[in-house]
């Protein structure tokens, strides 16, 4: 699967860089997010509940953060595991380009999906997938730019 | 009291709705009232249930499994892993085909959907919330799902358990992936016949992966009485007295404290022969709790983890002379067997009777290889309502067929016709090495031709590609063409055995001193109506009313051993059997008739329901009269009692052929199609009850419909098998399935009791190559030569997009 999206964000691209890697933040925003530890800059796992067509499991996902050029551009790969409901992996490439009043976000992310997930999901698994990058950065964008809540 | 007028001939036979009598099903009185039993209907005190936890991964090693959360759910009794069962020796068990199959993952995982824990709880819920909460440390693995890269020579190594360079059970493997390579006819005198032949045509024909999906799971419930030392399993079971055989032989309890029983089938189509994880895990559960243990997988279960059906790469060439007569037929098939070799075929046959290949045609000289390759698919290859490997054969050598036709630009009901075995050549003798016993493939093909109109349709094609290049229409219409010959009734046991069982089958008969009577037999119905039609067989062989006859299967304790239903054995060996058996009874009849009669045996002959005086008809004894003397009449020199038994080794398989023809409309541009007319002509010899087989064509056109049409198992390049469930996995309902039009013809077997060859998988062997022939023969007049089954409206279209129809 694969996904890309390019995301306007009315806020300079250091503040956004540094929102992106704060964990707070990203545990309010992450859509079934119910934990999410940084053990270090570069690592982060979280737990949090999928529900993609008929099912629904609690995932947890280690993730590895490479930061190749901050501010503009940094990759993450992660692997997670819903134990019977199947597993997930996949990797991101992030671009924080400097636009008018604010940042573009651009990213290009592919994932591998397994067992009853990439099963009974799989015709969802797309539009699901778009949906849940759809609500993380509505709510991310209300986090960080609080005016900006409709 | 008035007498009534005694009944006159007709009459009587009429009363015993014997042979060729459309009864109706004795069954569907409990069926259409929700009064079968199967297995999940049984229910036992204290009775637990077993799930399983499944690998979501097609190939992985497995680090570590822990099961403490697990059993420490409420409800949660144990929880059971390979390192449980290796103590017993069951962690991996036989496969049919000569192969061993984990029954737990035993280091790693083969295939999505594999078995890698089983959990026993009090309650299916408790046994859910248990596989939720066994935690598996995988390590993924490379993952194969292409037997042709399988073969590779940096292909990962799938079997570590299998020593490298060792021989497998059908000989030397070549490749750490590869498993067999099984060969018929004669290959060098084939290759030049070919590479002489005027006109040859080659291509790559492929019969996709699918599933027999039956309405009804598999499952099983054993029950193990530690006070009797008795072991009862009932099981979704195709031959209840291998399952027997098998539990004895791995798990050491004697056979006589094994009773297995296989209750109402809800179908089975070759997907209840093989031997599960899931039977072996509920055994072992009972014995472990002294508690009987349920075990019945659900949908998606039962399609990614149970025995799948074809996935066969057929590489063929054909060759012919200008006039159209074939001179040559050579196949190389690579077939997929995924993680274990599970196919169920008889030993000597890992490809099955695939051979059969050469068709309905009068073939001189031809060659078969088959390469068996492991994959991470699930394991499988089942006869899916067919014999063994035939439908393989028989759908690619009626596409060679339409693409020598194609190559040797001639009318494709022409060249099968000139090339026809003909009637004065049975028994015929096959190129690879078959007895063909019976057939007459003209008279059918005539019969056929006419009825649908044949010449008019072709010129109604040709009419609709004329106003489809004027831009008139976008519309084609197919005329998809099959004459098949099977080869049912597996099987003489010189040559058919499956695990070392011999083919045979049987029939116990006991007449009660009323003149009613039970039969058992060693074959179990799944829906074929066999309590119904074996009743006819005997009504006719013995003269007493069906409908006074219960057939009773399917439980070891009480029926005789026989092999099972599957592959269109049950009448072709279990019906000659019971007519055997009947045959039995009568010769004693005869004699208790000539005492009650005061002469000489030969001087009474059988008549419909009675012994009469041979030339004095109005002195005579009914069955049922002979039936009560038997039992209540001291006779001298003839013991009392009046039962028979008959165990039946055939001499030779049967051969039902037909000719199917498929109309079909197709729309350019959606790729849908309508099913004009779908003419199923059978010849399976003598016929038992026409309704019963016009049942069991209209069923097996529609499995065949839905193969050729849409039906799938599908795996993405991680091993995800994508069709586990019915929204994806094609399953015809009303709304989709054709109308059919059934006809036949009457050619008896030569060999068999009755003269009956079986019908029950033709129409799935027939109706696949008619139903694709049709699509095929759509875009004939457009250059298309071979397109991959299933031809699904996005196949369709694709098809028509690729030959540039939608420029």
């Amino acid at each position: 699967m694969n996904l890309s999206d390019e995301i306007f964000i009315p806020l300079p691209r250091d503040q956004v860089y540094a929102a992106l890697n704060d964990a707070d933040i990203l545990r309010d925003c992450i859509p079934g997010c119910e934990e999410l530890i940084k053990h270090s800059d570069t690592e982060l796992e979280t737990k949090l509940v999928l529900k993609i067509g008929p099912v629904k499991a609690k995932f947890s996902f280690d993730i590895l953060l490479s930061p190749d050029a901050p501010p503009e551009r940094f990759t993450l790969s992660g692997e997670g595991n819903g134990g019977t409901a199947g597993f997930a992996k996949g990797s991101a490439t992030v671009e924080l380009k400097e636009v008018d009043g604010g940042t573009n976000l651009v990213y290009e992310a592919s994932a591998d999906i397994g067992g009853k997930l990439a099963q009974l999901g799989g015709r969802l698994i797309q539009g699901t997938a778009k949906l849940l990058s759809g609500k993380f950065f509505k709510a991310f964008a209300a986090r960080v730019v609080p005016e900006n809540v409709d | 009291m008035n007498e009534k007028a005694p009944l006159d001939r007709d009459e009587r036979i009429s009363n015993l709705k014997g042979m060729g009598c459309s009864r109706k099903r004795v069954e569907d009185v409990r069926f259409t009232q929700g009064r079968g039993n199967y297995v999940d209907d049984v229910k036992l005190p204290g009775m637990l249930f077993g799930d399983f936890v499944r690998s979501p991964y097609a190939h992985a090693r497995i680090k570590s499994i822990d099961t403490e959360a697990a059993k420490a759910i409420p409800g949660v009794i144990a929880v059971l892993t390979a390192a449980d069962l290796a103590p017993l020796n069951l962690h991996w068990m036989p496969t049919l085909a000569g192969d061993k199959q984990m029954v737990l993952a035993d280091g790693k995982v083969l295939f999505q959907g594999q078995e890698v824990a089983f959990v026993v709880a009090e309650d299916r819920y408790a046994a859910a919330d248990g596989i939720e909460a066994v935690v598996v440390d995988y390590e993924e693995l490379p993952v194969i799902t292409d037997p042709f890269k399988a073969l590779a020579d940096d292909a990962v190594v799938l079997r570590e358990d299998l020593e490298a360079g060792a021989d497998g059970a059908h000989g030397p493997r070549r490749h750490h992936n590869h498993i067999f390579l099984w060969e018929a006819g004669d290959k060098t005198t084939t290759e030049q016949a070919i590479d002489s032949a005027d006109v040859v045509a080659e291509e790559m024909v492929y019969y996709h992966r699918t599933h027999p999906c039956p309405l009804e799971t598999c499952g099983s419930v054993a029950s193990m009485d530690k006070i009797t030392g008795k072991l009862t399993l009932w099981g979704t079971f195709q031959a209840p007295h291998v399952v027997r055989t098998v539990a004895s032989l791995l798990s050491g309890i004697e056979e006589h404290n094994i009773r297995v029983i296989s209750p109402d089938i809800g179908g089975g189509f070759g997907n209840k022969v093989g031997v599960y994880p899931g039977y072996v895990c509920s055994i072992v559960a009972s014995i472990v709790t002294g508690k009987p243990v349920k075990w019945v997988e659900d949908r998606m279960e039962n399609l990614m983890a149970t025995a799948f059906a074809r996935d066969y790469w057929m590489k063929g060439r054909i060759s012919a002379t200008k006039e159209g007569k074939i001179t040559g037929l050579e196949c190389h098939v690579t077939a997929d067997h995924g993680a274990f070799d599970a196919c169920a075929d008889p030993t000597k046959f890992p490809a099955g009777f695939f051979h059969i290949c050469t068709g309905s045609y009068d073939i001189p000289t031809a060659y078969v290889g088959v390469d068996g390759v492991y994959t991470n698919k699930a394991p499988g290859g089942v006869a899916y309502r067919c014999s063994f490997r035939v439908t393989e054969a028989a759908y690619f050598i009626e596409r060679m067929i339409e693409v020598l036709a194609i190559e040797l630009d001639m009318d494709a009901a022409e060249l099968r016709r000139i090339n026809f075995i003909r009637q004065d050549q049975f028994p015929y003798q096959s190129a690879l090495g078959w007895e063909y016993d019976s057939g007459d493939y003209h008279t059918a093909w005539d019969k056929a031709m006419a009825a649908v109109g044949y010449d008019d349709l072709r010129k109604e094609q040709a009419e609709m590609v004329e106003a489809f290049k004027r831009g008139e229409s976008r519309k084609l219409l197919g005329i998809g063409l099959t004459h098949f010959t099977e080869i049912v009734g597996a099987g003489p046991v010189k040559n058919c055995d499956i695990l070392g069982m011999g083919m045979f089958d049987s029939c116990e008969i006991r007449i009660h001193p009323t003149g009613s009577a039970i039969a058992r037999l060693g074959t179990i119905s799944q829906g074929q109506g066999h309590a119904t039609t074996f009743a006819q067989i005997l009504a006719t062989e013995i003269g007493i009313q069906a409908d006074s006859i219960t057939v009773e299967e399917g439980d070891t304790d009480t029926a005789p051993y026989g092999l099972g239903t599957y592959g269109s054995r049950s009448t072709p060996v279990a019906g000659a059997a019971t007519a055997m058996a009947g045959r039995k009874i009568r010769a004693k009849a005869q004699m208790i008739a000539a005492y009650l009669l005061e002469v000489h045996d030969d001087d009474v002959e059988f008549d419909v329901d009675r012994f009469v005086v041979k030339g004095a008809p109005e002195r005579f004894k009914t069955m049922k009269e002979i039936a009560y003397a038997a039992y209540n009449q001291a006779i001298p020199g003839v013991e009392p009692g009046l039962e028979a038994v008959s165990y039946y080794d055939p001499p030779n398989m049967t051969y039902p052929f037909g000719a199917y023809i498929c109309v079909m409309e197709i729309d350019v541009d959606t790729g849908t199609h309508h099913v004009r007319q779908m003419y199923a002509l059978d010849d399976c010899g003598t016929r038992i009850n026409p309704m019963v087989i016009d049942g069991q064509v209209h069923g097996g056109l529609t499995e065949a419909y839905a193969i050729a049409m849409g039906q799938e198992i599908a795996y993405d390049e991680i091993g995800n098998c994508k069709t586990g469930t019915l929204m994806d996995f094609f399953i015809p309902t009303s709304f989709e399935t054709p109308h059919y039009t059934t006809d036949h013809t009457v050619t008896p077997s030569p060999h068999h009791p009755i003269g009956a060859k079986g019908v029950g998988e033709s129409p799935n062997v027939g109706g696949v190559p008619a139903f694709s022939n049709a699509v095929h023969d759509a875009f004939r007049a457009f250059g298309l030569r071979q397109s991959h089954m299933p031809h699904d409206q996005w196949r369709i279209w694709e098809t028509a997009n690729k030959l540039g129809m939608h420029a």
